[in-house]
Protein backbone atom coordinates (compact mmCIF):
# COMPACT_ATOMS: atom_id res chain seq x y z
CA UNK A 1 0.00 0.00 0.00
CA UNK A 2 1.18 3.47 -0.88
CA UNK A 3 2.32 5.47 2.18
CA UNK A 4 0.84 8.91 2.76
CA UNK A 5 2.98 12.05 2.80
CA UNK A 6 2.43 12.32 6.56
CA UNK A 7 3.67 8.76 7.12
CA UNK A 8 6.74 9.36 4.96
CA UNK A 9 7.52 12.60 6.81
CA UNK A 10 7.33 10.67 10.09
CA UNK A 11 9.82 8.13 8.70
CA UNK A 12 12.17 10.91 7.57
CA UNK A 13 12.11 12.28 11.12
CA UNK A 14 13.30 8.80 12.16
CA UNK A 15 16.11 9.15 9.55
CA UNK A 16 14.67 6.73 6.97
CA UNK A 17 16.41 7.60 3.70
CA UNK A 18 14.01 5.50 1.59
CA UNK A 19 11.11 7.71 2.76
CA UNK A 20 12.86 10.78 1.36
CA UNK A 21 13.49 8.92 -1.90
CA UNK A 22 9.76 8.07 -2.08
CA UNK A 23 8.76 11.71 -1.61
CA UNK A 24 11.36 12.76 -4.18
CA UNK A 25 9.86 10.33 -6.70
CA UNK A 26 6.41 11.74 -5.95
CA UNK A 27 7.15 15.46 -6.33
CA UNK A 28 10.52 16.00 -8.08
CA UNK A 29 8.93 16.21 -11.51
CA UNK A 30 6.51 18.97 -10.41
CA UNK A 31 9.32 20.99 -8.81
CA UNK A 32 11.73 20.42 -11.69
CA UNK A 33 9.14 21.75 -14.15
CA UNK A 34 8.50 24.81 -11.98
CA UNK A 35 12.20 25.55 -11.46
CA UNK A 36 13.09 25.19 -15.13
CA UNK A 37 10.19 27.47 -16.10
CA UNK A 38 11.36 30.17 -13.67
CA UNK A 39 15.12 29.93 -14.14
CA UNK A 40 15.44 28.61 -17.70
CA UNK A 41 18.76 27.21 -16.48
CA UNK A 42 19.06 23.44 -16.10
CA UNK A 43 22.05 23.47 -13.76
CA UNK A 44 20.59 26.08 -11.38
CA UNK A 45 17.25 24.23 -11.40
CA UNK A 46 18.93 20.94 -10.46
CA UNK A 47 20.87 22.61 -7.64
CA UNK A 48 17.73 24.09 -6.12
CA UNK A 49 15.77 20.86 -6.58
CA UNK A 50 18.41 18.94 -4.63
CA UNK A 51 18.62 21.69 -2.04
CA UNK A 52 14.86 21.79 -1.39
CA UNK A 53 14.71 18.03 -0.74
CA UNK A 54 17.84 18.19 1.41
CA UNK A 55 16.14 20.90 3.46
CA UNK A 56 13.15 18.57 3.85
CA UNK A 57 15.53 15.87 5.11
CA UNK A 58 17.09 18.19 7.68
CA UNK A 59 13.93 19.95 8.85
CA UNK A 60 11.21 17.33 8.46
CA UNK A 61 10.48 17.45 12.21
CA UNK A 62 9.42 21.07 11.85
CA UNK A 63 6.93 20.31 9.10
CA UNK A 64 3.49 19.46 10.49
CA UNK A 65 1.40 17.66 7.81
CA UNK A 66 -1.74 18.44 9.82
CA UNK A 67 -1.16 22.14 9.20
CA UNK A 68 -0.48 22.09 5.52
CA UNK A 69 0.21 20.30 2.28
CA UNK A 70 3.69 18.99 1.57
CA UNK A 71 3.64 19.50 -2.23
CA UNK A 72 2.24 23.00 -1.71
CA UNK A 73 5.01 23.77 0.78
CA UNK A 74 7.68 22.32 -1.52
CA UNK A 75 6.34 24.37 -4.46
CA UNK A 76 6.37 27.56 -2.37
CA UNK A 77 9.92 26.94 -1.14
CA UNK A 78 11.18 26.03 -4.63
CA UNK A 79 9.57 29.10 -6.19
CA UNK A 80 10.95 31.40 -3.45
CA UNK A 81 14.45 30.02 -3.94
CA UNK A 82 14.30 30.30 -7.72
CA UNK A 83 12.96 33.87 -7.65
CA UNK A 84 15.62 34.75 -5.07
CA UNK A 85 18.26 33.30 -7.37
CA UNK A 86 16.93 35.45 -10.22
CA UNK A 87 17.08 38.49 -7.94
CA UNK A 88 20.31 37.57 -6.18
CA UNK A 89 18.70 37.55 -2.74
CA UNK A 90 19.13 34.79 -0.16
CA UNK A 91 16.15 34.10 2.10
CA UNK A 92 17.02 32.40 5.38
CA UNK A 93 15.82 28.86 5.97
CA UNK A 94 14.16 29.87 9.25
CA UNK A 95 12.17 32.54 7.44
CA UNK A 96 10.92 29.93 4.97
CA UNK A 97 9.96 27.35 7.57
CA UNK A 98 8.04 29.78 9.72
CA UNK A 99 6.22 31.60 7.00
CA UNK A 100 5.06 28.95 4.66
CA UNK A 101 2.14 27.01 5.97
CA UNK A 102 0.39 26.09 2.74
CA UNK A 103 -3.10 24.63 2.46
CA UNK A 104 -3.78 23.19 -0.99
CA UNK A 105 -7.44 22.64 -1.94
CA UNK A 106 -6.73 19.13 -3.26
CA UNK A 107 -4.90 15.95 -2.35
CA UNK A 108 -1.87 15.62 -4.63
CA UNK A 109 -0.39 12.42 -3.27
CA UNK A 110 -0.93 10.33 -6.38
CA UNK A 111 -0.18 10.82 -10.06
CA UNK A 112 -3.86 10.64 -11.06
CA UNK A 113 -4.80 13.46 -8.66
CA UNK A 114 -1.90 15.52 -10.01
CA UNK A 115 -3.05 14.87 -13.57
CA UNK A 116 -6.63 15.92 -12.76
CA UNK A 117 -5.41 19.06 -11.06
CA UNK A 118 -3.21 19.89 -14.02
CA UNK A 119 -6.37 19.89 -16.18
CA UNK A 120 -8.17 22.19 -13.75
CA UNK A 121 -5.28 24.65 -13.53
CA UNK A 122 -4.92 24.76 -17.32
CA UNK A 123 -8.68 25.28 -17.69
CA UNK A 124 -8.64 28.09 -15.11
CA UNK A 125 -5.77 29.82 -16.94
CA UNK A 126 -7.48 29.42 -20.31
CA UNK A 127 -10.50 31.27 -18.89
CA UNK A 128 -8.34 34.38 -18.42
CA UNK A 129 -7.83 36.98 -21.13
CA UNK A 130 -4.37 36.86 -22.74
CA UNK A 131 -3.38 40.03 -20.90
CA UNK A 132 -4.52 38.67 -17.55
CA UNK A 133 -2.65 35.41 -18.18
CA UNK A 134 0.52 37.25 -19.17
CA UNK A 135 0.35 39.39 -16.02
CA UNK A 136 -0.15 36.33 -13.77
CA UNK A 137 2.79 34.60 -15.44
CA UNK A 138 5.05 37.62 -15.00
CA UNK A 139 4.12 37.66 -11.31
CA UNK A 140 4.33 33.94 -10.62
CA UNK A 141 7.21 32.84 -12.83
CA UNK A 142 9.31 36.01 -12.86
CA UNK A 143 8.48 37.26 -9.38
CA UNK A 144 7.51 40.76 -10.54
CA UNK A 145 5.44 43.15 -8.43
CA UNK A 146 2.56 45.33 -9.67
CA UNK A 147 4.80 48.28 -10.51
CA UNK A 148 7.49 46.10 -12.11
CA UNK A 149 4.86 44.51 -14.36
CA UNK A 150 3.51 47.97 -15.27
CA UNK A 151 7.00 49.13 -16.11
CA UNK A 152 7.77 45.99 -18.16
CA UNK A 153 4.54 46.02 -20.16
CA UNK A 154 4.15 49.80 -20.43
CA UNK A 155 0.60 49.53 -19.05
CA UNK A 156 -0.63 51.99 -16.41
CA UNK A 157 -0.20 50.75 -12.83
CA UNK A 158 -3.96 50.98 -12.15
CA UNK A 159 -4.70 48.78 -15.15
CA UNK A 160 -2.16 46.19 -14.05
CA UNK A 161 -3.60 46.10 -10.52
CA UNK A 162 -7.18 45.70 -11.78
CA UNK A 163 -6.12 43.10 -14.32
CA UNK A 164 -4.30 40.96 -11.75
CA UNK A 165 -7.02 41.30 -9.12
CA UNK A 166 -9.72 40.17 -11.54
CA UNK A 167 -7.47 37.35 -12.79
CA UNK A 168 -6.91 36.16 -9.22
CA UNK A 169 -10.68 36.30 -8.52
CA UNK A 170 -11.32 34.24 -11.64
CA UNK A 171 -8.61 31.68 -10.78
CA UNK A 172 -9.98 31.35 -7.27
CA UNK A 173 -13.51 30.72 -8.57
CA UNK A 174 -12.40 28.19 -11.15
CA UNK A 175 -9.91 26.33 -8.99
CA UNK A 176 -12.38 25.92 -6.14
CA UNK A 177 -15.39 25.02 -8.30
CA UNK B 1 -1.33 46.45 14.67
CA UNK B 2 -3.39 46.98 11.53
CA UNK B 3 -6.89 45.53 10.83
CA UNK B 4 -7.97 42.60 8.67
CA UNK B 5 -7.36 43.10 4.95
CA UNK B 6 -10.61 44.41 3.48
CA UNK B 7 -10.66 42.31 0.33
CA UNK B 8 -10.25 38.51 0.39
CA UNK B 9 -8.08 38.56 -2.76
CA UNK B 10 -5.42 40.55 -0.89
CA UNK B 11 -4.10 37.26 0.51
CA UNK B 12 -3.80 35.76 -2.98
CA UNK B 13 -2.10 38.92 -4.24
CA UNK B 14 0.36 38.74 -1.33
CA UNK B 15 1.02 35.04 -2.01
CA UNK B 16 1.54 35.85 -5.68
CA UNK B 17 4.16 38.42 -4.63
CA UNK B 18 2.73 41.41 -6.49
CA UNK B 19 1.96 43.62 -3.48
CA UNK B 20 4.48 46.24 -2.45
CA UNK B 21 4.75 49.24 -0.19
CA UNK B 22 1.90 49.92 2.21
CA UNK B 23 -0.30 47.07 0.93
CA UNK B 24 2.41 44.49 1.52
CA UNK B 25 3.42 45.90 4.91
CA UNK B 26 -0.23 45.90 6.08
CA UNK B 27 -0.49 42.12 5.54
CA UNK B 28 2.95 41.41 7.00
CA UNK B 29 2.22 43.32 10.18
CA UNK B 30 -1.29 41.91 10.64
CA UNK B 31 -1.01 38.20 9.80
CA UNK B 32 1.38 37.22 12.65
CA UNK B 33 -1.18 38.59 15.12
CA UNK B 34 -4.33 36.98 13.67
CA UNK B 35 -4.88 33.22 13.39
CA UNK B 36 -7.89 33.65 11.09
CA UNK B 37 -5.91 35.69 8.57
CA UNK B 38 -2.88 33.39 8.89
CA UNK B 39 -5.17 30.55 7.83
CA UNK B 40 -6.57 32.57 4.92
CA UNK B 41 -3.01 33.32 3.80
CA UNK B 42 -2.10 29.61 4.00
CA UNK B 43 -5.11 28.81 1.77
CA UNK B 44 -4.14 31.57 -0.66
CA UNK B 45 -0.57 30.20 -0.80
CA UNK B 46 -2.03 26.81 -1.64
CA UNK B 47 -4.15 28.19 -4.49
CA UNK B 48 -1.25 30.18 -5.92
CA UNK B 49 1.09 27.18 -5.55
CA UNK B 50 -1.18 25.29 -7.96
CA UNK B 51 0.11 27.54 -10.75
CA UNK B 52 3.26 25.40 -10.60
CA UNK B 53 1.23 22.79 -12.50
CA UNK B 54 1.03 25.08 -15.52
CA UNK B 55 4.80 24.88 -16.11
CA UNK B 56 5.83 22.70 -19.07
CA UNK B 57 6.86 19.29 -17.77
CA UNK B 58 10.62 18.79 -17.30
CA UNK B 59 11.73 15.50 -15.76
CA UNK B 60 14.83 15.86 -13.59
CA UNK B 61 17.80 13.69 -14.58
CA UNK B 62 18.46 10.60 -12.44
CA UNK B 63 21.79 12.15 -11.39
CA UNK B 64 20.01 14.69 -9.17
CA UNK B 65 18.33 11.92 -7.19
CA UNK B 66 21.65 10.11 -6.85
CA UNK B 67 23.44 13.24 -5.63
CA UNK B 68 20.66 13.97 -3.14
CA UNK B 69 20.74 10.45 -1.70
CA UNK B 70 24.56 10.55 -1.44
CA UNK B 71 24.32 13.88 0.39
CA UNK B 72 21.64 12.52 2.74
CA UNK B 73 23.59 9.33 3.40
CA UNK B 74 26.78 11.28 4.14
CA UNK B 75 24.97 13.59 6.56
CA UNK B 76 23.35 10.60 8.32
CA UNK B 77 26.75 8.90 8.68
CA UNK B 78 28.47 12.00 10.07
CA UNK B 79 25.58 12.50 12.55
CA UNK B 80 26.01 8.86 13.62
CA UNK B 81 29.75 9.38 14.07
CA UNK B 82 29.10 12.48 16.21
CA UNK B 83 26.66 10.52 18.37
CA UNK B 84 29.14 7.68 18.94
CA UNK B 85 31.97 10.03 19.98
CA UNK B 86 29.55 11.81 22.34
CA UNK B 87 28.51 8.59 24.14
CA UNK B 88 31.55 8.12 26.46
CA UNK B 89 31.29 11.72 27.58
CA UNK B 90 27.60 11.37 28.38
CA UNK B 91 28.34 8.26 30.43
CA UNK B 92 31.22 9.97 32.19
CA UNK B 93 30.32 9.06 35.80
CA UNK B 94 30.33 11.50 38.71
CA UNK B 95 32.31 14.32 37.02
CA UNK B 96 30.21 14.00 33.88
CA UNK B 97 27.00 14.25 35.89
CA UNK B 98 28.34 17.22 37.90
CA UNK B 99 29.27 19.10 34.72
CA UNK B 100 25.88 18.22 33.31
CA UNK B 101 24.19 19.65 36.42
CA UNK B 102 25.97 22.96 35.76
CA UNK B 103 25.90 23.02 31.97
CA UNK B 104 22.30 21.92 31.37
CA UNK B 105 20.71 24.93 33.20
CA UNK B 106 23.23 27.25 31.53
CA UNK B 107 22.35 25.74 28.15
CA UNK B 108 18.62 26.11 28.81
CA UNK B 109 19.11 29.75 29.88
CA UNK B 110 21.16 30.43 26.74
CA UNK B 111 18.51 28.78 24.57
CA UNK B 112 15.77 30.92 26.15
CA UNK B 113 17.85 34.08 25.67
CA UNK B 114 18.53 33.11 22.04
CA UNK B 115 14.84 32.52 21.34
CA UNK B 116 13.97 35.85 22.95
CA UNK B 117 16.62 37.72 20.92
CA UNK B 118 15.65 35.95 17.72
CA UNK B 119 11.97 36.87 18.23
CA UNK B 120 12.85 40.47 19.05
CA UNK B 121 15.11 40.65 16.01
CA UNK B 122 12.34 39.30 13.76
CA UNK B 123 9.90 41.88 15.20
CA UNK B 124 12.34 44.74 14.62
CA UNK B 125 13.08 43.53 11.08
CA UNK B 126 9.36 43.52 10.28
CA UNK B 127 8.94 47.01 11.73
CA UNK B 128 11.91 48.26 9.70
CA UNK B 129 10.49 46.71 6.51
CA UNK B 130 7.14 48.40 7.23
CA UNK B 131 8.77 51.81 7.76
CA UNK B 132 10.82 51.43 4.56
CA UNK B 133 7.68 50.50 2.64
CA UNK B 134 5.89 53.57 4.04
CA UNK B 135 8.75 55.77 2.96
CA UNK B 136 8.80 54.31 -0.56
CA UNK B 137 5.04 54.77 -0.86
CA UNK B 138 5.23 58.39 0.28
CA UNK B 139 8.05 59.07 -2.19
CA UNK B 140 5.96 57.58 -4.99
CA UNK B 141 2.95 59.70 -4.03
CA UNK B 142 5.12 62.81 -3.86
CA UNK B 143 6.54 62.11 -7.36
CA UNK B 144 3.00 61.67 -8.72
CA UNK B 145 1.88 64.91 -7.07
CA UNK B 146 4.87 66.74 -8.60
CA UNK B 147 4.07 65.38 -12.06
CA UNK B 148 0.44 66.37 -11.62
CA UNK B 149 1.39 69.92 -10.55
CA UNK B 150 3.80 70.28 -13.51
CA UNK B 151 1.10 69.10 -15.91
CA UNK B 152 -1.58 71.42 -14.55
CA UNK B 153 0.72 74.46 -14.45
CA UNK B 154 2.16 74.00 -17.95
CA UNK B 155 0.85 76.62 -20.41
CA UNK B 156 0.59 74.13 -23.27
CA UNK B 157 -1.66 71.69 -21.34
CA UNK B 158 -5.06 71.41 -23.04
CA UNK B 159 -8.36 70.44 -21.45
CA UNK B 160 -10.48 67.83 -23.24
CA UNK B 161 -14.12 67.40 -22.13
CA UNK B 162 -15.45 63.90 -22.86
CA UNK B 163 -19.03 63.98 -24.18
CA UNK B 164 -21.53 61.26 -23.23
CA UNK B 165 -22.74 59.28 -26.23
CA UNK B 166 -26.50 58.84 -26.77
CA UNK B 167 -28.09 56.05 -24.70
CA UNK B 168 -24.95 55.48 -22.65
CA UNK B 169 -24.44 55.79 -18.83
CA UNK B 170 -24.07 59.39 -17.75
CA UNK B 171 -20.77 60.89 -16.72
CA UNK B 172 -18.65 64.00 -16.67
CA UNK B 173 -15.00 63.31 -17.40
CA UNK B 174 -12.27 65.73 -18.30
CA UNK B 175 -8.73 64.99 -19.49
CA UNK B 176 -5.90 67.50 -19.13
CA UNK B 177 -3.30 66.59 -21.75
CA UNK B 178 0.19 67.82 -22.42
CA UNK B 179 1.61 66.50 -25.70
CA UNK B 180 5.17 67.71 -24.99
CA UNK B 181 5.29 65.96 -21.60
CA UNK B 182 3.52 62.89 -23.01
CA UNK B 183 1.23 62.90 -20.00
CA UNK B 184 -2.47 63.29 -19.26
CA UNK B 185 -4.65 63.24 -16.19
CA UNK B 186 -8.33 62.34 -16.12
CA UNK B 187 -10.89 63.14 -13.43
CA UNK B 188 -14.64 63.54 -12.96
CA UNK B 189 -17.32 60.91 -12.41
CA UNK B 190 -19.24 58.27 -14.30
CA UNK B 191 -22.36 56.23 -13.45
CA UNK B 192 -21.70 52.72 -12.07
CA UNK B 193 -20.83 50.24 -14.81
CA UNK B 194 -23.39 47.49 -15.63
CA UNK B 195 -22.82 44.06 -14.03
CA UNK B 196 -19.72 42.20 -15.30
CA UNK B 197 -18.49 45.28 -17.15
CA UNK B 198 -15.71 47.80 -16.55
CA UNK B 199 -15.06 51.16 -18.12
CA UNK B 200 -11.82 51.35 -20.06
CA UNK B 201 -10.10 54.61 -20.91
CA UNK B 202 -8.34 54.87 -24.29
CA UNK B 203 -5.87 57.21 -25.90
CA UNK B 204 -6.69 57.49 -29.62
CA UNK B 205 -3.38 58.36 -31.32
CA UNK B 206 -2.92 60.38 -34.50
CA UNK B 207 -1.77 57.18 -36.16
CA UNK B 208 -2.36 53.56 -35.25
CA UNK B 209 -4.69 51.72 -32.91
CA UNK B 210 -6.10 53.04 -29.60
CA UNK B 211 -3.93 52.40 -26.55
CA UNK B 212 -5.43 51.43 -23.18
CA UNK B 213 -4.88 54.05 -20.49
CA UNK B 214 -6.46 52.04 -17.71
CA UNK B 215 -9.54 50.25 -16.48
CA UNK B 216 -12.06 51.98 -14.22
CA UNK B 217 -13.65 49.22 -12.16
CA UNK B 218 -17.07 50.33 -11.02
CA UNK B 219 -17.67 53.97 -11.89
CA UNK B 220 -18.41 56.72 -9.35
CA UNK B 221 -16.01 59.61 -8.75
CA UNK B 222 -12.73 59.28 -10.66
CA UNK B 223 -9.86 60.76 -8.70
CA UNK B 224 -7.03 62.27 -10.75
CA UNK B 225 -5.85 59.37 -12.92
CA UNK B 226 -2.37 59.88 -14.33
CA UNK B 227 -1.55 58.49 -17.76
CA UNK B 228 1.87 58.31 -19.33
CA UNK B 229 1.61 58.01 -23.09
CA UNK B 230 4.02 55.77 -25.00
CA UNK B 231 7.06 57.75 -26.18
CA UNK B 232 6.45 59.77 -29.34
CA UNK B 233 2.69 59.21 -29.33
CA UNK B 234 0.45 62.23 -29.92
CA UNK B 235 -3.22 61.91 -28.91
CA UNK B 236 -6.03 62.73 -31.33
CA UNK B 237 -8.79 61.99 -28.82
CA UNK B 238 -9.60 60.31 -25.51
CA UNK B 239 -12.45 57.86 -25.16
CA UNK B 240 -14.14 55.53 -22.67
CA UNK B 241 -15.74 52.23 -23.68
CA UNK B 242 -17.59 49.47 -21.80
CA UNK B 243 -15.55 46.26 -21.75
CA UNK B 244 -15.55 42.90 -19.95
CA UNK B 245 -14.23 43.13 -16.37
CA UNK B 246 -10.44 43.53 -16.40
CA UNK B 247 -10.35 45.33 -19.77
CA UNK B 248 -9.38 44.31 -23.28
CA UNK B 249 -6.27 44.88 -25.43
CA UNK B 250 -8.36 46.77 -27.99
CA UNK B 251 -11.83 48.38 -27.69
CA UNK B 252 -14.63 45.89 -28.29
CA UNK B 253 -17.60 47.46 -26.48
CA UNK B 254 -19.75 50.54 -27.06
CA UNK B 255 -18.29 54.04 -26.79
CA UNK B 256 -19.56 55.74 -23.63
CA UNK B 257 -17.65 59.04 -23.68
CA UNK B 258 -15.37 60.64 -26.22
CA UNK B 259 -13.55 63.94 -26.58
CA UNK B 260 -11.28 65.14 -29.42
CA UNK B 261 -8.05 66.99 -28.65
CA UNK B 262 -8.55 70.41 -30.17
Amino acid sequence: MRASDAALIQKIVQRDESALAALYDRYASLLSSLLNRILRDTQASEEILQDVFYQLWRNAAQFDPARGSLPGWLAVIARNRAISRLRRHNPSEGEELLETTVIVPANLENALAQQQLLGRVKGALENLSSEQRAAIELAYFEGLTHSEIASKTGDPLGTVKTRIRSAVESLKRNLLS
Amino acid sequence: MSGHPTRPEDFDLYALGVLEGEEKAAIESHVPTCAECANKLAEARGRIALLAFSAPRVEPPAAVRERLMRQVHASAESAGARRSTDEPQRAGGFFGRRWAAILVPVGVALAIATIFLWTENARLSRELARQRANLEEQKKQLDEARHLADLLEAKDTVSVALAVQPGMPKGDLRVRYNAKMGMAVCDGWVEPAPANKSYQLWVVPMEGKPVSAGVIDHGGPIHPWMMKLPQGMAAKAFAVTLEPVGGMPQPTGPMVLVGPVS
